[in-house]
């Protein structure tokens, strides 16, 4: 078995013809962009363009990336751009195009290698928290998880903000102590 | 709101629920073909007519300008499908030619005298020109997106 090659090494192969390289990073970050994509609120036809809007950036920036470790990061950053330019419906050609981190912890989550950390924080939670963030993530929706959580449908809205809001809180806890 | 969207998509993605589609992810590793070797890519830059693409009542000017040539593209969106009426100026030389390219349809164009060419018909999406000279490196707009 080989290691997994890392970010910077498979960006650099790619950038020198190896296809292979390139599919590889497709299968470490794609979920991850189609996930932020999503994240704005775009349909499946538009989270589909900003997806493929950021793979294409990437090619044309394919010798130019000035972190390579952070490629990941990179490209999950420039979906977020290239999906709020679609909700923006800003014209073709916009001129700026400066892909900035963002500080946000909910975005840190998506962008870097934090779904575990998310996981795991979602199962520390106390009930009904962990159990109605555990459905959530299912996309079950509110009255079914009423049902199982034995509440009301109009509370399921407002605990889940409540529950998002601690789960937010925890992270930055987490992310202080790191 | 949309920090909440984030969680909840984190939460979805570490679930395993709304996956990415297979079309996507084999969009994106067909995307590898599209490189063009050596090429100078073109940003976009100003244009005296007004920028934009507008569907139906009239065409939309962009400009990209690189390595001492500007392409100006006139795109018109259509009953769901993408005209571009362009121009590569100065004329890039004899010999001279464009590709006009979506993720799944390249169509080559030698350039008339004027610098001018057009193609119509191609599907909806992201585009791009890329304009290829004997002698020199070839010089590719940036990728732009265009919808209805």
């Amino acid at each position: 078995m080989h290691e997994p090659r890392d970010p910077a090494e498979l960006l650099k192969a790619a950038a020198e013809d190896d296809h292979t390289a390139w599919d590889q990073l497709e299968s470490r970050f794609g979920s991850r962009m189609w996930a932020v994509a999503r994240a704005c609120g775009l349909n499946e036809t538009d989270a589909a363009d900003a997806v493929q809007g950021a793979w294409l950036r990437l090619l044309e920036n394919l010798h130019t990336i000035r972190e390579p470790s952070g490629v990941g990061a990179w490209l999950a950053t420039t979906t977020r751009r290239e999906a709020l330019l679609i909700i923006r419906k800003e014209p073709p050609g916009f001129p700026s195009f400066d892909v900035v981190h963002d500080p946000d912890p909910a975005t840190a989550v998506l962008e870097a290698d934090g779904r575990h950390l998310l996981w795991k924080s979602v199962s520390a939670m106390h009930e009904p928290c962990r159990t109605l963030l555990q459905l959530v993530a299912t996309d079950m929706g509110s009255q079914q998880v009423a049902m199982r959580l034995g509440m009301p449908v109009g509370t399921v809205g407002p605990t889940r903000i409540r529950c998002l809001e601690k789960l937010r809180t925890l992270l930055s806890l987490q992310e202080t102590v790191q | 709101m949309i920090n909440d969207e984030y969680f909840l998509a984190a939460l979805r993605l570490a679930a395993g629920s709304d996956p990415i589609p297979g079309h996507v992810s084999a969009a994106a590793r067909d995307a590898f073909g599209l490189r063009v070797s050596q090429a100078v890519t073109a940003p976009p830059a100003d244009c005296a007519t007004p920028r934009g693409v507008r569907g139906g009542d009239g065409p939309g000017m962009i400009r990209f300008v690189a390595a001492g040539l500007t392409f100006d593209l006139e795109v018109t969106v259509g009953d769901g499908l993408i005209d571009v009426a362009g121009q590569v100026f100065p004329h890039p030389g004899e010999g001279s030619h464009v590709d006009v390219r979506t993720p799944h349809l390249t169509l080559t164009r030698r350039l008339a005298r004027s610098g001018q060419f057009a193609v119509t018909g191609l599907p909806p999406g992201w585009l791009s020109v890329v304009c290829h000279r004997p002698g020199f490196a070839p010089v590719q707009t940036r990728w732009v997106r265009i919808r209805p």
